[in-house]
């Protein structure tokens, strides 16, 4: 063991006085684990705003067969009805504005929510970074935005901004650990239905978010809500939240499986690009392995020596490209918004500590085969063949 | 000290269908201290035998008993252990490893023995300095001459003290006043440390050098008597 621990100087020499091999080889090695972790990254984000938790109470009450906030328009006096069916809590009438109904990386959407109840609620269970509550209610044209909308827009409270024909005003900016929240600016109901009335769609809402008193009941009560607006001139469909979300992100859920397939790929590139790197190295140094030998090293000490190389490239690509991953989404505050429906690309610490133990590990592997042949080589036919 | 006693020692090695006979029913015996040369032309087997007597090569018969023990019965790690213990290499064209300083190469066999980083320090400086080459500890390779990487070479060979120096055409790359400065160096070694030497040479005068001149022809050796006439035939022929 002493040894073999004794190994390690030698190697790290190796790898640091040859920097132009080790250079490019950490270089495509990061590259390729920026991918993964970034597209790991994109899965987290996926799951997280898609997976039903055990205790979801929120259904979302959507226009029958109409899958973009345009089209979707619910009376507002639905509000009293949906209030009135058991196991019913709460029911927001919301008022969803968006500069772009399609995915897009850059869609800002505005959640119109009455005055009272719903938003002082959500601000006190979320963060208020700046402004506050009783500067958004004191004005019409107010709105609360969600920090990473703010973040992606530059947005501070006081600004004024233009989205989708809405001319508001920043009331204050707050920090939420729902997704959904981070990525919308929140205006006053009727400013909303006053600014779309212009379009025809006044007294109009775009959904309802129904809070159910328990997780048990979310079927029987979204069954209900559905049945009990069946026959009239705006029925509608009630899913789950995550449900929700999950229909309206199916586009950007299958990329996103996709890109996966790619994530996954892009380390079967570092595995054989440290293969190669390693089975030339261990072919440049059949001289130096022989008279590490013929000086009483072991052909155990030679393989490990070997392994510990590609293990050492490969958790220093990986580090390079998960750290580099993980800094880029961070700073780059990624969010896709679909239907108005956000998925976060956030920056996920398991996806970078993935990375970094998949690339080192598919390192080492990959330095097994080339390590054994390396240490099975006599040492008068290394000196040959070098 | 270390005594090497050979017994019917033969090596062959197969190139394809083809078996090469290089030495063939060797009997030696090497006394502990002394200064032996081997001499012999291209092919005659003095390399093959010097790695069989360095424990890099095994042979395919016969016996190599050293300081007391069968070199041949020991496995591939115990071989090693036992190589690091007692051998010194030399080889002719040094053989350092090009990305490690000279300090560095010759702290390399050292890393093998239990000795803490002060006592690793004070014995490559101590080689560094037998061989006059204590300024230039830093100096990779590429960064010295011929006789100075060879000299590093030695440090090498003998920084764990071995009993045993085995030196394959050590002055065989060299210019003269190089290899003059070595062979003074591998004379002082044997003479002050009283460490065993085997070396193989072509050159006569490096040979007078040790004490003792083994000569090899097709594998096999012959004594001073037959080689002179040998040599003397070989000379008349010449001149006719």
């Amino acid at each position: 063991m002493n040894s073999l621990l004794r190994t390690i100087p030698f190697t790290w020499k190796n790898l640091v006085r040859r920097p132009l091999r080790t250079g490019l080889t950490v270089a495509g090695i990061a590259v390729a684990t920026f991918l993964f972790s970034f597209v790991e990254s994109m899965r987290d984000g996926v799951v997280k705003a898609t997976e039903a938790g055990a205790a979801e109470t929120r259904l979302v009450v959507y226009r029958k067969n109409r899958f973009c906030p345009f089209a979707s328009q619910l009376p507002q006096s639905y509000q009293r009805s949906i209030l009135n069916i058991e196991g019913v809590k709460a029911a927001v009438p919301i008022k969803i504005v968006v500069n772009n109904c399609r995915a897009s990386l850059d869609v800002v959407t505005f959640r119109g929510v009455p005055d009272e109840g719903y938003l002082q609620e959500h601000i006190a269970q979320a963060q208020l970074r700046s402004g506050s509550v009783s500067d958004w209610l004191s004005r019409g044209d107010a709105v609360l935005v969600g920090s990473a909308l703010a973040e992606r827009r530059r947005l501070r409270a006081g600004d004024r901004f233009d989205a989708a024909g809405v001319r508001s005003w920043v009331a204050g900016v707050f920090d939420s650990d729902d997704a959904q929240d981070r990525n919308v600016a929140y205006a006053h109901l009727g400013f909303l239905q006053e600014t779309a009335q212009r379009g025809g769609t006044g007294g109009i809402v775009t959904q309802f978010n129904v809070e159910v008193d328990d997780p048990s009941k979310m079927e029987a009560v979204a069954s209900a809500i559905d049945e009990a607006f069946a026959h009239d001139q705006f029925p509608t469909t009630t899913r789950p939240e995550s449900a929700f979300v999950a229909r309206a992100a199916r586009d950007v859920i299958v990329l996103v499986r996709f890109a996966s397939i790619v994530g996954w790929a892009s380390l079967a590139a570092v595995f054989a690009l440290i293969a190669n790197a390693i089975a030339l190295a261990v072919r440049d140094r059949i001289r130096d392995h022989a008279i590490l030998q013929t000086l009483g090293w072991t052909g155990a000490d030679i393989a490990w020596m070997v392994v510990m190389e590609a293990a050492m490239l490969g958790a220093a690509g990986g580090a390079i490209g998960a750290i580099g991953a993980h800094a880029a989404i961070a700073f780059a505050h990624l969010n896709f918004t679909m239907e108005g429906v956000s998925i976060e690309v956030t920056a996920s610490n398991m996806a970078t500590v993935a990375g970094v133990l998949l690339a080192t590990l598919l390192g080492a592997v990959a330095g097994i085969v080339p390590a054994l042949s390396a240490a099975r080589r006599e040492i008068v036919q290394g000196f040959r063949t070098a | 000290m270390s005594t090497i006693e050979c017994r019917k020692l033969r090596k062959d090695y197969r190139r394809g269908e083809e078996v090469i006979q290089t030495l063939e029913d060797v009997d030696i015996d090497i006394h502990g201290g002394s200064f032996v040369a081997l001499m012999g032309p291209s092919g005659s087997g003095k390399t093959t035998l010097l790695n069989l007597l360095a424990g890099i090569d095994r042979p395919t018969a016969g016996t190599i008993t050293i300081g007391g023990r069968d070199i041949g019965t020991l496995g591939r790690n115990a071989l090693a252990a036992w190589r690091s213990a007692n051998v010194g290499y030399i080889f002719q064209l040094y053989n350092l490893v090009p990305v490690l300083t000279a300090y560095e190469n010759v702290e390399m066999p050292l890393l093998l023995h239990a000795l803490s980083a002060k006592e690793r320090h004070q014995r490559v400086t101590e080689a560094l300095e037998l061989v006059g080459l204590a300024d230039r500890y830093s100096h990779y390779p590429r960064q010295l001459s011929g006789g100075q990487e060879q000299r590093v070479a030695i440090a090498r060979a003998i920084v764990t003290r071995p009993t045993l120096i085995l030196a394959d055409e050590p002055t065989g790359d060299l210019d003269r006043t190089s290899a003059m400065q070595v062979m003074d160096l591998l004379v002082r070694l044997n003479k002050e440390r009283n460490q065993t030497i085997v070396m193989v040479t072509h050159d006569p005068s490096t040979a007078a050098r040790a004490g003792r001149v083994v000569h090899l022809e097709k594998g096999k050796i012959i004594d001073a008597a037959e080689f002179e006439r040998a040599a003397q035939i070989a000379a008349s022929g010449a001149h006719r």
